[in-house]
């Protein structure tokens, strides 16, 4: 603090506080930061709505050969590792607990539990991608890989397919690994963007009036879990399951 | 963003709506349904699981208008996403002669 601050009343610093805030962070072509963060929001409102018609394609088309190859379908969705993508979904869900209260303390100028929720985040993220690798290493060991690791004949003998069936059980298992594989690229970028706010907000760069970053990550990081929330069912629980199916 | 702050026990109340609906959504799976039963039970729970994300997680029921404007844009494109789609696929081998499923 300055000679000349400490004669200010606490008042007085707050305001200029303010006013120091509004310099840095204002861009000039906003009326005040209020208007600036409804700006941000909505930007990345807008993105979302792009990535619904990314994922909806994806998500459409997986529906409608579910529909046209029901049986083949059923039958490479039993073989996907079911436990682990449910023990993912909650992992998921609770790194969106913690980021929506890493924004909630954002809002409240707690530095310290904002910084500690972000941190949380991060780890259910990085939890996330290491089920999520051990799962594709036991796709790779229980031959789920079109185009190098899959034996056609496998189908026939223990699925009871027919041999004209396989090539859809094929096209499942490549929307599998598009859509897990495009998921998992989100929650790269978002575990790339929570470690960079959670350092600046231990920085201490965000305020009461300015927290309009952490407000954004935070509806991407939603968003991310939003698509899992669909893609758990829309892959891992078509077909009917027993307990003896658990193959960790 | 909004102006009202959810509590700290609201979030804790959602994520714990959450991860039951979770559990029974794997539930369901293990129960023999017929056909298309499954992707119906595991799709119908999974929209309610996205509300509560958007409603309460995203801000979206103390949000402005302009966000439910972009929420309800996004849901009508992808309708006509499925829409037109669904059309093309349904239709196919319906007309003589068109080459279809």
């Amino acid at each position: 603090m300055s000679p000349e601050n400490a004669l200010l009343t606490p008042a007085d610093r707050e305001m200029l506080e303010h006013t120091m805030l509004v310099r840095d962070r204002l861009e000039e072509q906003y009326h005040d930061l209020e208007q600036q963060s409804h700006a941000a929001a909505a930007g990345m409102w807008v993105f979302l709505a792009t990535e619904v018609m990314f994922f909806g394609t994806l998500f459409v088309s997986l529906g409608i050969y579910r529909f046209l190859y029901g049986e083949a379908c059923e039958a490479a969705s039993e073989k996907l590792n079911w436990a682990i993508g449910g023990i993912n979904t909650i992992v998921l869900l609770i790194s969106s607990f913690t980021m929506a209260l890493a924004v909630h303390y954002a809002r409240l100028e707690r530095r310290k539990a904002l910084t500690t929720c972000l941190l949380l985040t991060g780890l259910f993220g990085l939890c996330f991608m290491g089920l999520k690798a051990y799962e594709y290493y036991t796709d790779y060991v229980e031959n789920l890989i079109p185009g190098w690791r899959f034996v056609s004949q496998e189908w026939v003998d223990q699925e009871g397919l027919s041999p004209d069936q396989v090539p859809h059980v094929k096209l499942f298992l490549l929307f599998y690994w598009i859509m897990t594989a495009f998921h998992a690229l989100h929650v790269t970028i978002g575990l790339c963007a929570v470690a960079i706010i959670a350092v600046l907000a231990r920085q201490g760069r965000f305020t009461r009036s300015y927290y309009a970053p952490v407000d954004v990550l935070g509806l991407y990081w939603h968003f991310v879990d939003l698509v899992w929330i669909f893609l758990l069912p829309m892959l891992y629980l078509l077909g009917t399951h027993s307990a003896d199916s658990l193959h960790l | 963003m909004s102006e009202r702050i959810l509590s700290v026990p609201t979030y804790a109340s959602v994520l714990v709506a959450l991860l039951i609906l979770t559990v029974a959504t794997v539930g369901v799976s293990f129960i023999p349904l017929a056909g298309h039963w499954h992707i119906a039970a595991g799709l119908g729970i999974a929209v309610v699981k996205g509300g509560l994300v958007v409603l309460f997680f995203m801000h979206a029921l103390h949000s402005p208008k302009l966000t439910w404007a972009i929420i309800a844009v996004a849901l009508f494109w992808l309708s006509i996403l499925a829409a037109l789609t669904l059309c093309d696929y349904f239709t196919r081998g319906m007309v003589p002669g068109m080459p279809g499923h």
